[in-house]
């Protein structure tokens, strides 16, 4: 065997395990799922399950709850990757600043509500919202002598979605931002400085150019994630009122494991998948093309 | 101990786990038995659980405990694999699409003559029974009730809660205006669980939600309609009701900020935990022209194609659990067994004693199997109606419209199976 065939054999044998588990746990299920959405598959039903074609995607498109979940997903999208992000960045902008044990800590602080379970920031979320004894209703009406109708009114329900979304997932984002602003050159910042730039303009025309693509990675994969919502709403607003706060995910879960239409849910996931799709090859040609 | 046998320990220790049903080594017969006693019920049924092992030295019972919600899914999916424990719960209105996929074993043969059936209730009964065969032993009814505050009506003037509906809006009526407080936040009633309050007061209107062959919904009939809307007047005409959703009303109710609302038997637990609160219950009023009330009950089912030796285990313990009912009732349940109702504990239980005399007219939401999307339609409708962005009329005839359109699904898919 010759040095450069063991070591490709060697590469193989290092990715094995993962390639392993990867085919068994996602390539495997995706492709069993594109199968199953083919299928009428209803648990509850005792008649086995019939190949229907494109029956099920038929359906979604005709389904209003679909259409719902899907304005529902998409107004989480719009909110939350753009508040993310950008608080994100500010905060990295100003964590960049400090110097030492200092920015340490305030890293760590922001970053701890990224480690809670959506179990426990749901509860706690969920209570901070409550009509009467939440603290933000409390805080309101003891300052301005309102109450936010949290639960009870699309927008709010939306925004206090979005809120604790924002709260929850920024410290990631952060952490990988700050990173790429410490691999800013100084060099190019005491040029612009020399040259006359003010801190807004080397902002602007030195540390967001170099930023770019860390900044279209942590834009990708927020949106992604926020595509993918499903925790905050099933445990803080229950996609109420009136499903107005129903995502696509939590919608494939109600029609899965509550309704057991196992085919359909597959269908719903599967648009689900290549709308994902769809949005991370358009941000990736945007990411390629300087 | 050293590493190694720590570890050698831990794998031991969970083989019993692993062993799963069947028979032990020693001759034990294991009975799984899963719930959703997650809350003050749990204790009791593991107390009884302990009680019944020790009795019965030759069967090994062990209970799981799941939330429900997890509980039903996990039930079916592990059904559908061929893995139910040996002994389940279901509520009556579950029991149907368990039952008719084929993974519960009817009772009649083990209930033989030895037990007294004619001791639980015949509608309680009948609601277990499916094509002349029972596929579960009904444990307890649980209907809602009226919890009321005796201080609130008391101070409003009325020493007993109402009983029809010129009295209950009497009372609702005094107790919201009788507050002093600026922002008017005693209510004389909150909805704290609509949908079985709605379905409740359609039934007293004489309400039904289907065909009687499930063949079509009948949500929108004008008798629904009247109930739907009398209880979103309520909260937007009379003003006597909270705000739906702006208002959590099982907690106001806790906090001494509501006269009366209706809610499960089972909260009664969460109701004793509040000490300063002097609290009563009482069946829920007539709002129609008939007594309904919404309730379910626990059926313990053993799983289909069990083994003799197994079901004739399964079969003692449920028995065992059905005599010793009135522990369970403890925890906020009315015992199915009239002879258990009539005890002088039971009616030394102030509020349980006072739900049981609805337990003749309790009425279960329709046995489908599609319970769920048509509660989540029913749901939809009765949030519409009771926030006040629709009317009940307009509210239930989405619905009906909506679950008719499941109904055609199904039977064009059981067609498309005939013909296939």
């Amino acid at each position: 065997m010759t040095g450069r065939r063991r070591q490709d054999w060697l590469g193989y044998l290092f990715v094995a395990p993962y390639l392993l588990l990867f085919g068994a746990f996602l390539v495997g299920p995706l492709l069993y799922g594109l199968r199953l959405s083919l299928f009428r598959w209803e648990m509850l039903n005792a008649t086995p399950p019939a190949f229907i074609g494109l029956g099920n995607y038929r359906e979604a498109f005709s389904d209003p709850n679909f259409w719902k979940a899907l304005w529902a997903t998409l107004r989480m999208v719009v909110w939350i990757t753009p508040c993310t992000v950008l608080l994100a960045l500010f905060t990295a902008l100003g964590l960049h600043s400090l110097r030492g044990r200092r920015q340490g800590l305030y890293r760590a602080a922001y970053f701890v509500p990224t480690m809670l379970t959506i179990t426990v920031v749901g509860i706690l979320w969920r209570w901070f919202y409550h009509p009467d004894l939440g603290l933000f209703n409390s805080c309101l009406q003891a300052w301005f002598g309102l109450k936010a109708p949290w639960f009870s009114d699309a927008a709010w329900a939306t925004a206090a979605i979005v809120i604790m979304t924002v709260w929850w997932t920024m410290g990631g984002p952060m952490v990988i931002l700050l990173a790429g602003l410490q691999g800013v050159p100084v060099q190019y910042a005491e040029a612009a400085t020399l040259d006359g730039a003010g801190p807004l303009q080397r902002l602007w025309y030195v540390t967001l150019p170099i930023l770019r693509p860390v900044l279209l990675f942590t834009v990708a994969l927020n949106t992604i994630g926020a595509f993918q919502i499903f925790g905050q709403t099933y445990l803080v607003t229950r996609g109420g009122p009136e499903y107005a706060t129903r995502t696509l995910v939590h919608l494939i879960y109600d029609t899965a494991f509550q309704n057991y239409r196992l085919g359909y849910a597959a269908a719903l996931s599967w648009l689900m998948f290549l709308l994902i799709g769809a949005f991370a090859v358009m941000q990736f040609r945007m990411l390629r093309e300087r | 101990m050293n590493r190694r046998a720590a570890l050698k320990a831990i794998v031991l220790a969970s083989l019993p786990g692993v062993a799963g049903c069947g028979s032990r080594r020693d001759g034990k017969v294991v009975i799984r038995f899963w719930n959703g006693f997650t809350g003050p019920d749990g204790g009791t049924t593991l107390t009884l659980v302990r009680q019944f092992n020790r009795a019965n030295p030759g069967i090994d019972l062990r209970m799981q405990r799941i939330e429900w919600p997890v509980y039903y899914r996990k039930l079916y999916v592990a059904g559908l694999g061929g893995r139910a424990p040996e002994v389940f719960v279901l509520h009556t209105d579950s029991l149907r699409r368990f039952a008719e996929a084929g993974m519960v074993r009817p009772i009649d043969d083990l209930v033989g003559t030895a037990f007294p059936v004619a001791d639980i209730d015949q509608n309680v009964w009948r609601a277990a029974q499916l094509g002349g065969k029972h596929y579960g032993l009904p444990i307890d009814v649980h209907p809602l009730c009226l919890y009321y505050n005796r201080r609130l009506l008391r101070e409003a003037g009325f020493e007993r809660p109402p009983t029809d509906l010129a009295e209950f809006l009497a009372v609702a009526r005094r107790i919201t205006r009788a507050s002093r407080d600026p922002e008017g936040v005693r209510w004389g009633f909150s909805i704290s669980n609509p949908s079985p309050t709605v379905y409740s007061v359609m039934r007293q209107f004489g309400g039904e939600v289907f065909t009687s062959d499930y063949s079509r919904c009948t949500l929108a009939a004008p008798a629904n309609v009247a109930a739907l809307q009398l209880l979103a007047d309520l909260i937007h005409k009379e003003r006597v009701a909270a705000p739906f959703m702006d208002f959590d009303p099982w907690v106001g109710f806790r906090q001494g900020k509501v006269g009366m609302t209706w809610n499960g038997i089972f909260m009664l637990p969460d109701l004793q935990k509040q000490k300063d609160l002097d609290f009563a219950a009482a069946p829920v009023a007539c709002l129609g022209k008939r007594p309904a009330v919404w309730g379910n009950t626990h059926n313990f089912c053993l799983r289909a194609g069990l083994a003799p030796r197994e079901a004739e285990a399964a079969w003692r313990f449920i028995r065992f659990y059905s005599d010793h009912a009135l522990d369970w009732a403890e925890a906020g349940q009315v015992p199915a067994r009239r002879s258990l109702r009539a005890s002088r504990r039971f009616r030394d239980m102030a509020v349980q004693s006072q739900c049981a005399a609805e337990v003749p007219y309790v009425t279960y939401m329709p046995q489908i199997p599609f319970l769920f999307e048509f509660q989540t339609e029913l749901d939809l409708a009765v949030e519409r109606a009771l926030r006040g962005t629709a009317t009940a009329a307009e509210a239930l005839a989405t619905a009906e419209a909506n679950v008719n359109k499941i109904i055609a699904r199904r039977s064009a898919e059981g067609a498309a199976e005939v013909r296939r």
